[in-house]
């Protein structure tokens, strides 16, 4: 009777959150067990009749693939120079606009316009400033900086590193705000007595600002190791889908992409979504232990 | 560091302005090529244009077919943002104001979520519109893009702080939840579900990995996937094409976000990191 009478007088709380929870039995729970069940078949899309258990074949492929470790090297020396760039870009940025008053939100609209741009249309404007016709390199080699003309996206060593810096120029402004959020609410009583006690500026900023971003820090450091190791597009539309010469583009997700959609090997590809996955959360899981335990 | 001078303030400028100098950049480039002639862009990247063309812009509606993209992407985009909008206050409602028996599991449970990453579910849900048949519909977008747990958690953010009296008055006075929902809740929020509406409908404009995925067709393309594959194979003479292209596709984004840049900066960064 209790029961019964719990349901009927909350039954429109429950009818309210029904809509997200069937859509996430469909497409969140449903996946996962297909995805698991992938795992153990020889599955081609277009031949399903054929389909075969494999056991953990798929597995064994996956873990002695060169290839997929080869795409998580490159998708991890980007990231190491894209979070370390974006970091000092954007702590800078926020510095500055703290000390401003007048605008302030003039600076911070403008930076924020890489934010909403698309990644297509960064892309193509970008890789043509950056490319060997456009006006950047043009200028260098009038100059003399330059003596001939460097074609970055065919040359591997490059290739992570530009995009680094194109993806930097896309996302400092997010971060930009968050650190000026954080900057903003340390108590400025905590300068004045450090200024008492005689401490410099550099000595405020690492003993007092730096460390009191750290909550910051952590938020950005988590969402750029969930999102960031699984670049796609940026890729996707700069080379083909084994990333180019020697492979230098080729990131997990765009190599996953190729087995799937351009093999059709279900099975396989799904072993190495869920590899990816296994390696994704494995470093948040790094990151909560080490770095949220000390903003704690 | 924080101790504001009048010179690091005056420095604060300077370098705040430099900085104004790389975002903009690329941006006038974009408008400038979208009306310069093609074998100027290709050979002069660094000349202001000799004569303004409307070539570009004349070119992308014969050659691109952009009228056609713009409604593929408006009818994507705008369902699903109306379904996130009502869908995602609904639940948002729930669970900060009915709070019923598991509401608080319910929400913990949902930001777990948040932390799966995304690459799990790609090959699974190929693999399943696959087989029943949504690949070139547009619904292979929307349904599985009609909730998100980051908007529900905003707006959740935000109903916790309309008072709780508001709603108990209107329970004494007869009114039902969906009336509440209806009258209250959802006028009341009204800053918050307008930053929802453009984080998901320029989710889904910028979006290519999605319509990629799903829309093979070409009567059924999007705007992003039309300018990427348009791209690669216009020849250099028509090269402006693509820049007016660029501009047409990326407008719609940026007037939006000068009427609303607050919810734009807020869709992003608004997250108690407490």
């Amino acid at each position: 009777m209790k029961l019964i009478h719990t349901i009927d007088k909350y039954k429109w709380g429950y009818i309210f959150v029904a809509p997200w929870i069937v859509l996430f039995c469909i497409f969140g729970l449903y996946p996962i067990w297909l995805s698991i069940k992938l795992t153990f078949l020889k599955y081609n899309l277009l031949e399903p009749s054929k389909v075969r258990f494999v056991g953990l074949n798929n597995w064994f492929n996956g873990i002695r693939d060169g290839m997929f470790w080869l795409s998580l090297r490159n998708i991890v020396y980007n990231q190491v120079i894209f979070i370390a760039l974006t970091f000092f870009i954007s702590l800078g940025v926020a510095i500055c606009l703290y000390r401003i008053v007048r605008f302030s939100s003039f600076f911070r609209t403008a930076y924020f316009m890489p934010v909403i741009t698309s990644i297509v249309v960064v892309m193509i404007v970008l890789g043509y400033i950056s490319g060997p016709e456009g006006p950047l390199q043009t200028w260098l080699l009038k100059i003399g900086v330059l003596k001939h003309g460097i074609y970055w996206k065919i040359m591997p060593p490059l290739v992570m590193p530009v995009l680094a810096v194109i993806n930097s120029w896309k996302w400092f402004g997010i971060q930009a705000v968050i650190f000026l959020g954080g900057i903003s609410a340390i108590p400025t009583s905590y300068y004045e007595a450090a200024e008492l006690d005689g401490a410099t500026t550099r000595q405020m900023f690492w003993r007092i600002t730096f460390p009191l971003l750290r909550p910051q820090v952590f938020f950005i450091l988590v969402m750029n190791v969930i999102y960031g190791l699984q670049m796609f597009t940026e890729v996707y539309v700069n080379f083909d889908l084994y990333g180019g010469v020697h492979h230098a583009g080729l990131t997990p997700v765009l190599y996953i992409y190729a087995i799937g959609l351009d093999k059709f090997r279900m099975g396989y590809a799904s072993t190495l979504g869920i590899l990816l996955g296994i390696i994704i959360l494995f470093l948040t899981i790094l990151e909560f232990k080490f770095i949220k335990r000390r903003v704690d | 560091m924080i101790k504001t001078t009048k010179t690091s303030t005056s420095l604060s400028y300077i370098y705040l302005t430099l900085g104004l100098i790389f975002v903009l950049y690329p941006f006038i480039l974009m408008v400038l090529n979208s009306f310069k002639p093609g074998p100027e862009i290709m050979h002069a990247p660094n000349a202001l244009p000799s004569r303004l063309t409307l070539s570009g812009y004349i070119g992308v509606f014969r050659d691109l077919n952009i009228l056609n993209l713009f409604k593929n992407s408006f009818i994507i985009a705008i369902s699903i943002m109306l379904l996130n909008v009502f869908l995602d206050s609904m639940a948002a409602f729930a669970i900060s104001k009915i709070r019923f028996p598991g509401s608080e599991l319910l929400f913990r449970f949902m930001l777990m979520t948040m932390m799966i990453p995304g690459v799990l579910f790609f090959i699974p849900t190929y693999t399943m519109l696959y087989r029943w048949g949504w690949v070139n519909h547009f619904r292979s977008l929307i349904i599985p893009g009609a909730v998100g747990v980051y908007n529900i958690f905003l707006i959740k953010q935000f109903m916790e702080h309309i008072p709780d009296q508001l709603i108990e008055a209107a329970r004494i006075d007869g009114a039902s939840y969906p009336e509440i929902y209806l009258n209250i809740m959802l006028p009341m929020s009204r800053p918050v579900l307008a930053t929802v509406a453009i984080l998901t409908f320029m989710g889904s404009w910028n979006d290519l990995f999605g319509p990629l995925l799903y829309l093979r067709d070409q009567k059924k393309w999007t705007v992003q996937l039309g300018l990427h594959l348009f791209s690669g194979g216009v020849p250099g003479h028509k090269i402006e094409e693509v820049w007016a292209a660029n501009v047409m596709i990326t407008l719609p984004i940026i007037v939006i976000y000068f009427f609303l840049q607050k919810e734009f900066i807020k869709a992003f960064t608004d997250v108690d990191l407490k």
